[in-house]
């Protein structure tokens, strides 16, 4: 059963990515800042007397849920089903070779500190994080809570209420997606 | 053994993770640098959020407490003092009622006890109780003493 400082420490481990992760999908940092809190809370009211090793899935599932409530109260969900159908469509990037971008943004050298190296990291940071939100949103969500979330393939498919095939399948075209859209711009992350 | 296109594939596996971690990485640091405002916000929101689960446990605890603390364990009746007036006032009704049907036995006991006696006397009587029908006897008794 988690007590109150490591509730709360939890929380601040986790609020950023959690306000980040929503605001790429409302778009709108007010509104993921009131869909986090009230996730804070309905975590806090209903599950505070869980084991703390437990809370990192209820709290992105939570989460999950409170976004999809405001897409329904937006009355926007019609869009993001489009968005969705995003994932089956084209593939004219048959002659992108994945491997290739990869291996050549696996050899970059992010370690370099000098101020002009800095602007451009922090203008890479701005162009990444720009590309992921362009990702379609199940792409997205599945890339987010696998690897920045840590969870296991297991874990976002209960999250994401989808099988574990499916959640590898959206990863995979998300790596190739931002991969594409990195090496389009000489971008290595 | 691993042929080609197997090695080919855990390659790729290996470099999508690691690519996968380094923009989860570069994403954390940007996440770090967020506006001091929206810092702020969320520190407030998580503040609630403890505060929230703070006050549900203190409730928790002293409800358990209450019931655990009432006199001898024993439930009360209701929690409102209202049920204890409405049955106080009904009292001196009840007692009315009860009084009435007392005074009802006394007097059916009474009746009994007088009813009895005349039994008694008529049949401790030397004259015989059939003599009270008989016309003459009764004229007999009808005529003044002479």
């Amino acid at each position: 059963m988690a007590n109150d400082k490591e509730l709360s420490d939890f929380l601040k481990s986790a609020e950023r990515r959690a306000f980040k992760r929503t605001a790429f999908a409302v778009r709108d940092d007010d509104a993921a800042l009131d869909i986090v809190q009230e996730a804070m809370i309905r975590l806090a009211e209903k599950y505070a007397d869980r084991p703390l090793a437990e809370l990192p899935l209820i709290f992105a599932r939570i989460l999950s849920n409170a976004t999809m409530d405001w897409f329904r109260r937006q009355k926007v969900r019609q869009a993001t089903m489009q968005n969705f159908s995003e994932l089956e469509s084209g593939s004219d990037d048959a002659d992108f070779d994945l491997l290739e971008a990869l291996e050549t943004a696996d050899g970059g050298n992010w370690d370099q500190q000098g101020p002009a190296e800095r602007l451009s990291r922090e203008q890479t940071l701005a162009l990444i994080e720009q590309e992921v939100s362009a990702l379609p949103a199940r792409q997205r969500e599945a890339f987010l809570l696998r690897y920045w979330e840590e969870l296991d393939t297991a874990e976002t498919a209960v999250v994401m209420g989808c099988s574990e095939g499916s959640v590898k399948t959206h990863c995979s075209r998300a790596v190739h997606a931002l991969a594409k859209a990195l090496s389009a711009k000489g971008l290595k992350p | 053994m691993i042929g080609t296109s197997g090695k080919r594939r855990v390659d790729l596996d290996a470099l999508q993770a690691r690519f996968s971690l380094r923009v989860a990485s570069r994403l954390t640091e940007q996440a770090g640098s967020l506006p001091h405002d929206l810092g702020e916000r969320l520190r407030v929101a998580r503040e609630q959020a403890v505060h929230r689960a703070r006050e549900l446990r203190r409730a928790e605890a002293s409800s358990t407490v209450s019931v655990l603390g009432s006199p001898g364990g024993v439930a009360t009746l209701g929690s409102s003092p209202s049920a204890w007036v409405r049955l106080a006032s009904l009292m001196p009704l009840m007692v009315l009622v009860l009084g009435l049907v007392l005074i009802q036995h006394l007097h059916d006991r009474a009746e009994i006890h007088a009813a009895a006696d005349v039994d008694a006397a008529l049949l401790a009587d030397d004259l015989p109780p059939e003599a009270y029908g008989d016309p003459g006897f009764v004229e007999f008794l009808r005529q003044p003493e002479q």
